[in-house]
């Protein structure tokens, strides 16, 4: 064996293989042992167009955690699990975030995007397949909309339309008392107003009362079965949800509204929106009823841009929204 | 031809008090102060307007719209931010009591183009660009008032 | 004109001669550049969070246009990765010469010679350079590239061959080196003279011969030397010496420069022009059309682009200087003045370039700790800065030092443009068109700036 002096040399190439070796392999080893980790799952957001959630399915079991990398390649995306309570968690561009589910009853859940990233943003959606034994959880009640046999893809135009803009505090101080059948919470959501309006202009009790006067109590109807709390969560879901494409007014004018395909001809009747629904228009919106209105949400429409909700929001998620879209017709 | 160190004190001193009155002249006072609203709408690496324009004093509300993805507004100077998304406008109000031209910048990175997305207030006359023209046009003039110095042009360029 | 001789100092002396501390410069360097390919290529796609993005074009970019190339020239160019690999593989050897080592050594082809290729790689860059500039992958991409180009060519044709004549960077820091503080010249010439043996060109056991294959005894400026100092070491009369001198003492007395370098000088002070009205102007389209690379509207904009730093400002500037020339005697006839007077406007590209630079290093200089605090996007927070929010530094000074530093570039080209008219005999007329000239660019800088 011939020991060599270490020369300056061979200090010199140590360093080379440290700078152009080590540390290359260094970097690229930690990043391939972060990508096949098994304790922790990295997931890339992006805009729909260049692939939205991947991997866009993931899974699970019940009771055992599931650690998320969640990191947006992009723009400013947000994670939350559908119809959960959890807060959702905002994506900053290129800094990853860290989140940990633990689900207690098996199933598919839908996880989303909850910030807006392009026209395809309610597109941005992944599954989670929690796998583990069925507990006993009950069947999810069918919707009202079914079971009223409401077809929601019909035309609804509104048979009355009030002249003045209705207002159930103009109602109150009107101190009528509103008949049975249409007092409570049920009566309201089953009914369009206009359908409302005709049930309480034929009762005896509004014969006295004039048409504006009526439509006060239809408002006054629609208010007193709703609360602030449903009415404030309803203007935070829709600004949040359904502003950029119906506009913050109402008025089918949102930024995204030139965005969504015009409904198409996959509707056989009741094609006649070519864009997002304008909620100030009376002779439409007057002719729908609260579970037409969360059929429309829940099932989305298809043909048109209209997204469904359905694994995203909870059913008392959506009755606030149809809550607060009645505030494009009445006053408070 | 040598100029005497009293004639070049003569020229500088000439030369910057031109520079402080170009810099310092005041444009003449402009119609008064009002409450002005701006709704500007960030879509596509763009603000659109790209300049947004006011009276020295007004009280000024800049409203920010979304047309894409999560955009911000900043403004240099007046240390003005803004966060906006499609349907979820915001706006802050401020009084725009400094004139001169403030760089806006993008302030939640929204895209590769991000960096380069920007615009402009200018808080009132538009003087800036004028001004700093003429301090260009001094600035010809303070080299041209050259030494005089003669230099041999060699033959064969460089090495 | 005073100029301190840096190597009559020992100690400084003693630490340019060692190759100690340059390797270990070279090292950092070398460290910096795998960060940056590795990053790029594996890290976070966004741009203000990957470290190849933010430390090449806002950390070292800004500190060599502001910095570096202003003050200290070349400087740059001893220490660059991107050179380093290739040569040392041509070598044989990092430290001292080992013999003779490998690679062909080709003589660059002499049609070849001089600065067409280096602005045509120039020009290249910057038609894809604002993909480049802000998606990080292109970004590993462009630089490994160019060290793999380096070490073909290192292989294949002599010495530094790659950053004399094909660096795109090494245009734009060769020709604004010439307003640095420092420079490396002989002592005195009539020494070299006398020497035959020349090893400064040819190499000894302690150096090697100058890897620019420039002749120290006949520098005049700086644009050729890459302060790698090995004449320094091989010089056995001591007669090398690293000046500190006043500021621009190239850009003093006016050397014909040939016409390739020229028309480096129109198109770096053009380039800049279209990189500030593209990138800081109203005209989100055209920004746009830069961007999508391969795209119609980018095809018109690189023809616009290709327009104006090739054929409508040199042409202009043409046009300007014949304006006051009177005609036919030589030196003046064909591009003669074209030539005499380019080199003036170096102060002013070197101030908007500097301009631009400061803009954006001063927007998002908070962004480099971040990035290198988390290089691969995993969430690591090695330096602690990683959640650090974004915070633009100089609001309150608006756009004034972009202003001074431009209006500064413009004064010295002022100067410059009467030195050269009345060497060539033709005083203040002459000297107008060129003022003219200067004054319009230099307003396009401003608007970009202020308006």
């Amino acid at each position: 064996m011939v020991l060599r002096r270490v020369t300056a040399e061979h200090l010199a190439r140590l360093g080379l293989a440290l700078v152009v070796v080590a540390l290359p392999l260094g970097l690229a080893g930690a990043w391939v042992h972060a990508h096949t980790s098994q304790s922790a799952t990295i997931v890339h957001a992006r805009v729909s167009e260049d692939g939205g959630w991947l991997p866009g399915t993931l899974r699970a079991r019940v009771e055992i955690p599931l650690q998320l990398q969640l990191v947006s390649d992009d723009v400013v995306h947000g994670f939350a699990i559908g119809r959960s309570g959890a807060p959702p968690v905002d994506l900053p561009p290129g800094q990853l975030v860290e989140t940990t589910l633990t689900f207690s009853e098996p199933g598919t859940y839908t996880f989303y995007c909850t910030r807006w990233c392009g026209p395809a943003h309610w597109r941005m959606r992944g599954v989670i397949e929690v796998a583990g034994v069925q507990g006993q959880t009950a069947s999810e009640p069918e919707p009202l909309y079914l079971s009223l046999g409401i077809d929601i893809d019909a035309p609804h135009p509104a048979a009355a339309v009030p002249a003045l803009r209705p207002s159930a505090s103009r109602a109150e101080a009107l101190g009528v008392d509103l008949p049975e059948g249409n007092r409570s919470r049920q009566d309201f959501i089953r009914r369009s107003p206009a359908e409302t309006w005709q049930s309480l202009r034929s009762d005896p009790s509004g014969a006295p009362l004039s048409d504006a006067q009526v439509w006060d109590l239809v408002a006054r109807l629609w208010r007193s079965t709703t609360t602030a709390e449903a009415l404030a969560e309803g203007r935070a879901l829709y600004a949040q949800n359904c502003a950029a494409c119906h506009g913050e007014a109402g008025a089918g004018d949102g930024v995204m509204a030139s965005s969504v395909p015009p409904a198409g001809e996959a509707l056989s009747v009741g094609a006649h929106l070519s864009g997002p629904a304008d909620f100030t228009e009376s002779s439409t919106l007057l002719g729908a009823s609260s579970a037409l209105l969360q059929g429309k949400i829940l099932r989305g429409g298809m043909g048109t841009g209209m997204p469904y909700w359905g694994p995203i929001l909870t059913e008392a998620q959506i009755w606030a929204l149809t809550d607060y879209l009645w505030t494009f017709q009445f006053e408070e | 031809m040598r100029h005497s160190s009293w004639s070049i004190v003569v020229r500088l001193a000439i030369l910057l008090a031109l520079a402080g009155l170009v810099l310092a002249f005041p444009w003449p006072a402009q119609a008064g102060t009002a409450e002005r609203t701006v709704r500007v709408e960030a879509r596509d690496y763009a603000f659109r307007p790209w300049r947004i324009e006011a009276n020295t004093g007004d009280r000024l509300t800049i409203e920010l719209a979304s047309g894409d993805f999560v955009h911000g507004l900043h403004v240099e100077g007046y240390e003005v931010s803004l966060t906006a998304e499609p349907g979820q406008p915001a706006s802050a109000t401020f009084t725009a009591d400094r004139p001169g031209t403030f760089r806006i910048r993008c302030s939640v990175p929204c895209g590769p183009l991000h960096p380069f997305m920007g615009g402009r207030l200018r808080v009132g006359p538009p003087v800036t660009f004028l001004r700093t023209l003429l301090l260009g046009f001094l600035a010809v003039v303070a080299g041209g008032l050259g030494f005089g110095r003669k230099a041999r042009i060699a033959e064969d360029g460089g090495a | 004109m005073t100029r301190i001789d840096l190597g009559r100092i020992p100690v400084v002396r003693a630490l340019l001669v060692s190759r100690g501390p340059q390797l270990v410069l070279q090292l950092a360097a070398l460290a910096g550049l795998s960060l940056v390919i590795v990053s790029g290529l594996l890290g976070t796609p966004v741009g203000n969070r990957n470290p190849a993005t933010v430390l090449v074009w806002i950390a070292w970019w800004a500190a060599l246009m502001i910095v570096a190339v202003p003050l200290f020239g070349r400087l740059w160019c001893s220490i660059c990765p991107l050179a380093l690999p290739g040569e040392w593989l041509q070598r044989g050897a990092i430290h001292r010469p080992r013999g003779p080592g490998r690679g062909l050594s080709l003589r660059w082809p002499p049609r070849l010679r001089g600065m067409w290729t280096q602005n045509a790689a120039f020009v290249l860059v910057a038609l894809f350079s604002l993909p480049v500039l802000t998606q990080p992958r292109l970004t590993a991409i462009l630089l490994a590239g160019l060290v793999l180009l380096a070490i073909a060519i290192s292989l294949v044709f002599e010495r530094r061959t790659f950053c004399r004549y094909l660096c795109p960077v090494g245009g734009f820091i060769g020709l604004y080196s010439q307003a640095a503080l420092l420079e490396l010249r002989v002592r005195d010439p009539r020494v070299c003279a006398q020497h035959k043996t020349k090893t400064c060109y040819s190499g000894s056991t302690a150096g090697y011969g100058c890897p620019w294959m420039a002749f120290p005894a006949s520098l005049k400026t700086n644009v050729s030397c890459g302060l790698c100092l090995e004449c320094l070491r091989t010089c056995p009369l001591d007669n090398v010496a690293i000046n500190l001198r006043p500021i621009g003492t190239d850009l003093q007395k006016p050397t014909r420069v040939g016409l390739d370098e020229a028309f480096k000088s129109l198109l770096l002070v053009g380039s800049a022009l279209v990189y500030v009205l593209v990138l800081l102007g109203p005209w989100s389209n055209l920004r746009t059309a830069a961007a999508s690379v391969g795209s119609m509207p980018w095809v018109t904009y690189s023809a616009g682009f290709l327009l104006v730093t090739l054929i409508a400002l040199p042409g202009l500037f043409h046009l300007a200087t014949r304006l006051g020339t009177p005609n036919g005697s030589p030196p003046l006839a064909g591009w003669g003045v074209f030539r005499a007077f380019a080199p003036a406007l170096i102060p002013l590209g070197l101030g908007a370039w500097a301009a631009f630079s400061l803009g954006l290093v001063l927007a998002n200089a908070s962004t480099i700790l971040p990035a290198i605090s988390d290089p691969l996007g995993l969430g690591w927070d090695i330096l602690g800065t990683s959640a650090a929010a974004w915070t633009p530094l100089g609001g309150s000074l608006g756009a004034w030092p972009m202003v001074v530093l431009v209006l500064a570039g413009l004064t010295w080209t002022s100067r410059r443009v009467r030195a050269v008219a009345e060497d060539l005999g033709g005083g203040v007329r002459m000297a107008v068109p060129v003022w003219g000239f200067s004054l319009l660019l230099a307003s396009g800088f401003l608007w970009s700036f202020v308006a």
